[in-house]
């Protein structure tokens, strides 16, 4: 490999080591015709004061707890909601409605974990931090190694046609990419499950097989639940709580978090490949994507301080000549 | 183990045409009280739509 790779690099971006990882550190922030004005010692002191901001906002300096904890709690929620609906307290209707939400949501946690955000390797916290994100992906039907896997991937390659796994939710309009998202859940060869099985090839580590064979055991484990539920008289059940969810929280995730900060999946560079910009749902509404430029520039930001990072590195970025637009 | 699994994940969209589908269309139309045709069974009837519809997306790699 000629970079860095996985949660070294990832999560190395913006310490004492960033300047050795980063590849193209003296590089234009946007490749675009003119020149930026900005000579190679004014952007590398620009690139320092944006990680000594960064910094203030990292994981290690703020508290990620309520993250396991929410966590923990929706997923106990979300296990009960099958002897609850079995047993007719649950209805069903809003089983599926938080079942949806709880899937949705258990992906934004569980990113947090992916980037060791919730405890790094060799801290007390790590076991929380691996907790989270293997409970957490649970609903979605996904082992979190590869969940965790293809993400750090995309950072990796953010927006390539080929390299990046989420190149794949690539398409003109927000109702296109929902229907791209069904496309993607496909099983046959231009699915999403051929894709990542390519990408674990062409990786060829232990780790890679790992997540593979992980995948494969978490899906035969979920679909032999659905299909007991199912043939134990509660196939409805198992479809409103577990599989409707499912897809739906799958074409939030694809829409709106993959979607809707890369669109049009153009710039492949460190500042282009995605962008401050104003979900149509609100802040809330679409779980913090609206800052998504601060996370792939500093992954080890968690979600909820990426807004409050943004405001501060903003005139920074601005001077480098990326858009801070918020389109 | 792993040749087994690739394997059954190449049928199951088979496999969940009978283990989900079909039970899942019984149970729904029980749910709305409705009868299966030609005095089928409502399970005999989700078979009939789940079965080939999974070997369906088998042959062609998408369910639709």
């Amino acid at each position: 490999m000629d970079e860095p790779f996985g949660e070294t690099h990832v999560l190395a971006r913006g310490n004492a080591a960033a300047d050795a990882l980063a590849p193209q550190r003296d590089a234009r922030a946007i490749p675009l015709g003119g020149p930026d004005g900005l000579d190679r010692h004014v952007r590398r002191d620009l690139r320092r004061q944006e990680s000594a901001i960064a910094l203030r906002y990292a994981a290690h300096a703020t508290a990620t707890w309520p993250y396991t904890a929410v966590a923990l709690a929706c997923f106990a929620a979300w296990l009960s909601f099958f002897p609850l609906a079995v047993a007719g307290i649950l209805p069903l209707w809003l089983g599926c409605a938080l079942g949806s939400v709880f899937v949705a949501g258990g992906y934004v946690v569980a990113h947090e974990a992916m980037h060791s955000n919730l405890g790094q390797e060799g801290t007390p916290q790590r076991f929380w931090n691996e907790l989270t994100g293997n409970l957490s992906t649970i609903p979605l039907m996904l082992p979190f190694s590869m969940v965790k896997l293809m993400h750090l991937l995309h950072h990796r390659h953010p927006n390539d046609p080929y390299r990046d796994p989420d190149a794949i939710h690539a398409a003109p309009n927000v109702a296109m990419a929902v229907v791209q998202s069904w496309l993607n859940r496909q099983p046959g060869k231009g699915g999403t499950a051929a894709r990542w099985r390519r990408h674990c090839a062409e990786l060829g580590t232990a780790e890679a097989k790992r997540a593979l064979a992980e995948l494969m055991i978490a899906q035969v484990l979920s679909l032999a639940f659905l299909f007991a539920m199912a043939w134990s008289g509660y196939a409805i059940e198992a479809a409103l709580l577990w599989w409707l969810p499912r897809h739906i929280g799958l074409s939030y995730i694809h829409a709106v978090l993959s979607w809707a900060p890369h669109h049009p999946h153009g710039g492949t560079g460190r500042y282009d490949s995605t962008a401050i910009i104003r979900h149509k749902l609100g802040l809330w509404g679409s779980m913090g994507i609206d800052y998504h430029l601060i996370h792939h520039l500093y992954p080890f930001i968690p979600v909820h301080a990426t807004g409050a990072a943004y405001r501060e590195l903003k005139p920074l970025l601005a001077q480098r000549g990326v858009d801070v637009s918020a389109r | 183990m792993q040749a087994v699994l690739k394997k059954l994940f190449y049928v199951m969209p088979l496999l969940f045409g009978i283990g989900f589908i079909a039970p899942l269309i019984a149970q729904t139309m029980a749910y709305w009280d409705i009868a299966a045709p030609y005095g089928m069974s409502r399970l005999a009837f989700g078979l009939a739509i789940g079965a080939p519809w999974g070997l369906y997306a088998v042959w062609r790699g998408r369910w639709l």
